[in-house]
């Protein structure tokens, strides 16, 4: 399914209408400090109201089958918002992972359930280093009878590691890294949570001891299966950080207009009305970016991977850009607690860093053009 | 697209393929074959820059001939009385094929004093001028920036008197792209200095043969010179050549300036492609033995992401465009990002390149990039400097207070 300017537009206010009441600043702030660190009645509601899990989930699964276009608007008003809920970690990470497996009969026992709302899910992929590099996977699956395997080794950065229900594992077998399924309950399986830069985006540590997997795909196709993952997530999340970065050039051209010092607003001064101008910029083609890959991958475009990562670059820097800005145009005031310009720079450096950082996109891009 | 749109298309393809054979791609090059330069002007000797002006006006001719001179005028005065979306959609057609470049008489003179001239002007006026512009006749020039008269265009001091049913015009512009090839100029004049500046100021289309039209070669720093100054030496203008109301002429520089952000702001084609190209930079990272270069790659991808993204950014704005909306600041944008992607562009490969852009080697593709770093510079001041452009954002897209102005 597809929806036109006008869907899009109802689907944008109809999802700021929902977070302007369910997730304002002090909801965030409460449940930053909260275990789970997300509020699952309001998880529940946008659900029930709004069918938010299961948005690009195709018809199939009990979905609605909506694409990056549907899902990127939905994820500039989560990032505006900075809204603490399973969203990107089930909806993006995990469900996009199982998609990109190919493996109907695992999608078929899970999706549904991730579309309803009842199942929430997290992707296991990165270790120590916090490499999305599948060649830099040491954690180990071993088959133990009738399809059956164990899994052992260490997670870490898995986002909401410690609530969902049903994770998603890389492991390395004889055949090469692999995708597997365990359950939260299953023995030999601890969590904890990593204390984080970006508190409204929980991460925790996994240990596996000899844990009961399900392959999920081909034996050793975890490769290709992530880069694929990888490629949509890069898009998901650029969206998320041009709505990110959208509040922080909001919020700085509001305080620039209405803030007075020497008699006059501070946006009158040259210096201040400038930088204001440069976040816009940096927005505007954030927004571009995001958004034309999204549509892009919508598209099927063979053009796709490079867009996505061009978006991953440009809005990983446009955000970080917009939020340090931000605080420099609000000057001490920006600088408190209190005030919420410093949650933006933490998700924004966080979520810059959280496949890699520019060392890993830079080179990304360039090797999507065969540079 | 629609079925009208279809049709035009495959007028325009007619019309092309039995005029102009097909483009070859400028941004693949292979390393060491063909034109190296990397001209952001030209950069041309006289007698080659008479010949270029020549088929320049010969394919506008052509042009106009076959209905495709100018798709949004009014029929009456040899348009084709199409929308803006018809002639976006001949520039891409025409994109795909191997003209001339009509630049010299399409970037000022049709794209923004045409657009002002009808207007704005009385019929005579554009009876006389309208049809020979379109058809390749006329180019026409911009007398705007003075000496003294730069981003703060309102204060221009060349004084227009009136003297019965003429006015005499004195005074000095500058920065006058096309006057030495141009055959009528719009110039702003001062003409009443009592009142606040933007209410004094009266607008003349001024025919460059004139006695006391005085173009004088301004030499640019690539060496070139592209630009001029125009003295204006009791210039005898008469009245039916006044363009708007006597003191309205801002209003009549507002149509000319807007125009102006609307082609700036779509230039992304031209010899300088090559400049943002990745395919033209990755051959020349592998032919200088720099492409593991760890910092330069790091630098050339940031380059890329800009360029790309503002590629994306023009994207959406024509979109938005062919289906009949209004683009918000996306012009204005990439009006910027293209003056600093290229000047990054030309301060990277001058880094990839080292001493070969110091000193010409005689090697391809090397020194001969220089013309282009030295253009750069240019980029962020012509039509409306950066520091003008992020004013305009700040204050009409953001709503920030203007800045105490006198």
């Amino acid at each position: 399914m597809t929806a036109d300017e006008t869907g899009l537009r109802e689907l944008r206010s109809s999802v700021r209408e929902f977070l302007e009441a369910k997730s304002p600043e002090e909801a965030v702030r409460k449940l930053m400090e909260s275990e789970p660190r997300f509020d699952p009645a309001v998880w529940a509601q946008a659900a029930e109201q709004l069918r938010l899990p299961g948005l690009v989930i195709p018809e199939e699964y009990g979905g609605d089958g909506f694409g990056l276009v549907e899902l990127g608007v939905v994820l500039e008003e989560m990032g505006r918002a900075l809204l603490c809920a399973p969203f990107f970690a089930t909806v993006v990470l995990a469900t996009q992972a199982l998609l990109a497996s190919g493996d109907r009969e695992v999608c078929a026992r899970h999706l549904p359930g991730i579309a309803a709302g009842g199942t929430t899910a997290a992707l296991a992929v990165t270790e120590d280093s916090g490499s999305w590099d599948p060649a830099m996977i040491s954690a180990r699956a071993v088959p133990d009878g009738d399809g059956a395997w164990k899994l052992t080794g260490r997670k870490a950065f898995v986002i909401d590691g410690t609530t969902a229900d049903l994770l998603l594992v890389v492991a390395r077998t004889v055949a090469g890294p692999s995708l597997f399924a365990v359950d939260r309950d299953a023995p030999g399986l601890a969590a904890e949570p990593m204390e984080t830069l970006d508190a409204t985006r929980a991460m925790a540590r996994l240990t596996f001891d000899a844990v009961p997997a399900r392959l999920v795909g081909a034996d050793g196709a975890a490769g290709r299966t992530m880069a694929k993952v990888l490629d949509i997530a890069s898009v998901a999340l650029a969206a998320e950080q041009s709505g990110g970065a959208r509040r922080c050039l909001e919020a700085s051209a509001e305080h620039a207009r209405t803030r007075h010092q020497f008699g006059r607003p501070i946006g009158s001064f040259q210096a201040v009305k400038h930088k204001c101008a440069d976040m816009l910029v940096q927005v505007e083609l954030a927004e571009a970016a995001s958004r034309e890959a999204a549509r892009l991958a919508d598209e099927g475009s063979e053009e796709f991977p490079l867009a996505a990562a061009v978006a991953h670059a440009c809005c990983s820097r446009a955000y970080m850009f917009a939020a340090m800005e931000n605080i420099q145009v609000h000057g001490g005031i920006g600088f408190t607690w209190e005030h919420p310009a410093h949650l933006y720079f933490r998700r924004a450096k966080s979520s810059q860093l959280l496949f890699g950082g520019p060392a890993v996109y830079h080179e990304r891009l360039l090797d999507r053009l065969g540079i | 697209m629609a079925d009208d749109m279809q049709d035009f298309a495959a007028e325009a393809r007619a019309f092309l393929d039995a005029h102009a054979p097909k483009a070859t791609d400028r941004t693949a090059p292979t390393w060491g074959e063909g034109d190296d330069s990397m001209a952001y002007f030209s950069s041309l000797p006289p007698e080659a820059e008479q010949e270029h002006v020549r088929r320049a006006r010969d394919w506008q001719r052509v042009r106009h001939e076959h209905g495709f001179g100018w798709i949004t005028g009014p029929i009456e005065y040899g348009g084709r009385g199409l929308t803006p979306v018809h002639d976006l959609l001949y520039d891409a057609v025409e994109s795909e094929y191997d003209v001339a470049d009509t630049g010299v008489l399409g970037v000022i003179g049709l794209g923004m004093i045409g657009p002002t001239i009808l207007a704005h002007a009385q019929p005579t006026v554009k009876e006389r001028w309208l049809t020979a512009m379109y058809r390749g006749d006329a180019i026409a020039c911009q007398l705007f920036s003075e000496p003294g008269a730069g981003s703060d265009l309102a204060s221009v001091a060349t004084k227009a008197v009136r003297e019965g049913d003429e006015w005499v015009l004195n005074g000095q512009k500058v920065w006058t792209s096309v006057a030495q090839h141009s055959q009528i100029g719009l110039a702003l004049t001062c003409t009443n200095p009592d009142v606040p500046k933007h209410r004094g100021i009266t607008a003349f289309l001024v025919p460059m043969d004139a006695p006391g039209v005085e173009v004088r070669p301004l030499r640019q720093m690539t060496g070139g010179a592209d630009f001029n100054e125009v003295f204006l030496t009791d210039v005898r203008i008469p009245d039916d050549h006044r363009l708007g109301e006597v003191d309205g002429g801002w209003t009549v520089a507002l149509t000319t300036l807007m125009n102006e952000r609307a082609t700036v702001g779509s230039e992304g084609v031209g010899p300088v492609a090559a400049a943002l190209s990745p395919d033209h930079l990755s051959a020349l990272m592998r032919a200088t033995w720099t492409w593991d270069d760890r910092a330069l790659r790091a630098r050339l991808a940031e380059l890329l992401v800009d360029a790309l993204a503002t590629r994306h950014l023009n994207t959406r704005a024509l979109r938005t465009l062919r289906a009949g909306g209004t683009p918000g600041p996306e012009m204005s944008v990439s009006k910027l990002m293209y003056g600093q992607n290229l000047t990054r562009a030309a301060h990277f490969v001058s880094d990839v390149l080292g001493p070969r852009i110091i000193a010409d080697t005689g090697q391809w593709g090397t020194y001969a990039w220089s013309e282009l770093l030295l253009a750069t510079p240019a980029l962020r001041i012509l039509g409306g400097t950066e520091e003008i452009m992020k004013n305009i954002l700040a204050e009409r897209v953001l709503g920030l207070p203007k800045e105490v102005r006198s």
